[in-house]
């Protein structure tokens, strides 16, 4: 075996530079082709998260005919709501367990004054306010009260990624 | 030419050809993605259209009810369109529950294998029977 003088070593240095830059570029260029494949999968979710809070805003609550975000308004702010609370809270679970995407919570909340409404599913979710990856809408419920005063209470419904353990 | 020389005209033949190959892959891989995201997008503009237009229930009065889906409209449904240029065809059904889950369809083409597919499902109000009912709709997109 030929001895290794500096000029070797500095040839040696040189290829194992290469080496390396080879390693690093592979890996950037692998991981930066991902990105509009995950770009897309947020749209997606941006889009679910649209589409269950209109769900939300027209589907009924079974066996009543009054939608969950206007039941839910009427339960923040009404002493005799048209849906009681408890089957409510119960109907809307359900529904949230069947319409949320796989991987993901939901949480609806509502508030007028100091009166507030939450829900979240899976219970203990929480509210997903500082979750990575969140995808929120906002909208309103307008509510005629007994006197005629007619106001709008704002609905925040959000699909945040649950954390891993 | 000494022995070390060629050792190391070899190795930087190497990772010269190493770098070309993991640079056609990577690009290779890039379009295959993008390609992918693509599908992805024409997938949600199918599901907003069948959402918000191509489905959606029309009251008596001729209002259109966005997000509230008719299931009189599936069966009469094209299930070939053009978006972007490009056309994708596509299968659709509806779930929901009602003393547990029934589903409609699927209507449209049978997916072929072989090819990337996409698969999206949202929530939608249904009406069924006077009353707007949670459902899913699920999409299976494909290039034609």
């Amino acid at each position: 075996m030929a001895h290794l003088n500096n000029d070797g070593v500095a040839d040696v240095l040189a290829m194992a530079f290469m080496f390396v830059m080879l390693v690093l570029a592979a890996v950037f260029m692998h991981a930066y082709s991902l990105r509009p494949l995950r770009a897309a999968t947020d749209r997606q979710l941006e889009l679910k998260s649209e589409h269950l809070y209109m769900t939300m805003d027209l589907a009924w609550v079974d066996p009543y005919n009054v939608s969950f975000l206007r039941a839910t308004a009427e339960n923040l702010l009404l002493e005799q709501p048209i849906v009681p609370g408890p089957h409510l809270r119960s109907a809307m679970e359900n529904v949230f367990e069947y319409l949320c995407p796989p991987r993901y919570a939901v949480a609806v909340s509502l508030s007028y004054d100091n009166a507030l409404w939450e829900l979240s599913w899976p219970e203990g979710a929480g509210l997903g306010v500082g979750a990575d990856k969140q995808f929120t809408r906002q909208g309103g419920v307008r509510l005629t009260l007994a006197g005629g005063e007619n106001i709008a209470v704002p609905v925040t419904v959000r699909i945040f990624e649950i954390a891993e353990a | 030419m000494t022995l070390t020389q060629i050792l190391k005209t070899l190795v930087t033949c190497i990772l010269v050809i190493s770098f070309l190959l993991v640079t056609v892959s990577a690009y290779q891989q890039h379009r295959t993605l993008s390609e992918l995201a693509e599908l992805s997008d024409a997938t949600s503009s199918i599901a907003t259209r069948l959402s918000v237009d191509e489905l959606a229930y029309v009251d008596n009065g001729g209002k259109l009810h966005m997000y509230t889906l008719d299931p009189s409209k599936l069966e009469g449904l094209s299930a070939q369109w053009e978006i972007g240029g490009e056309n994708f065809e596509f299968q659709v059904s509806v779930r929901y529950e009602a003393g547990g889950e029934r589903v409609l369809g699927p209507y449209g083409s049978i997916p072929p294998e072989g090819k990337a597919r996409c698969s999206f499902t949202v929530a939608n109000a249904l009406y069924e029977n006077d009353r707007f009912l949670p459902a899913k709709l699920s999409v299976i997109v494909w290039r034609t």
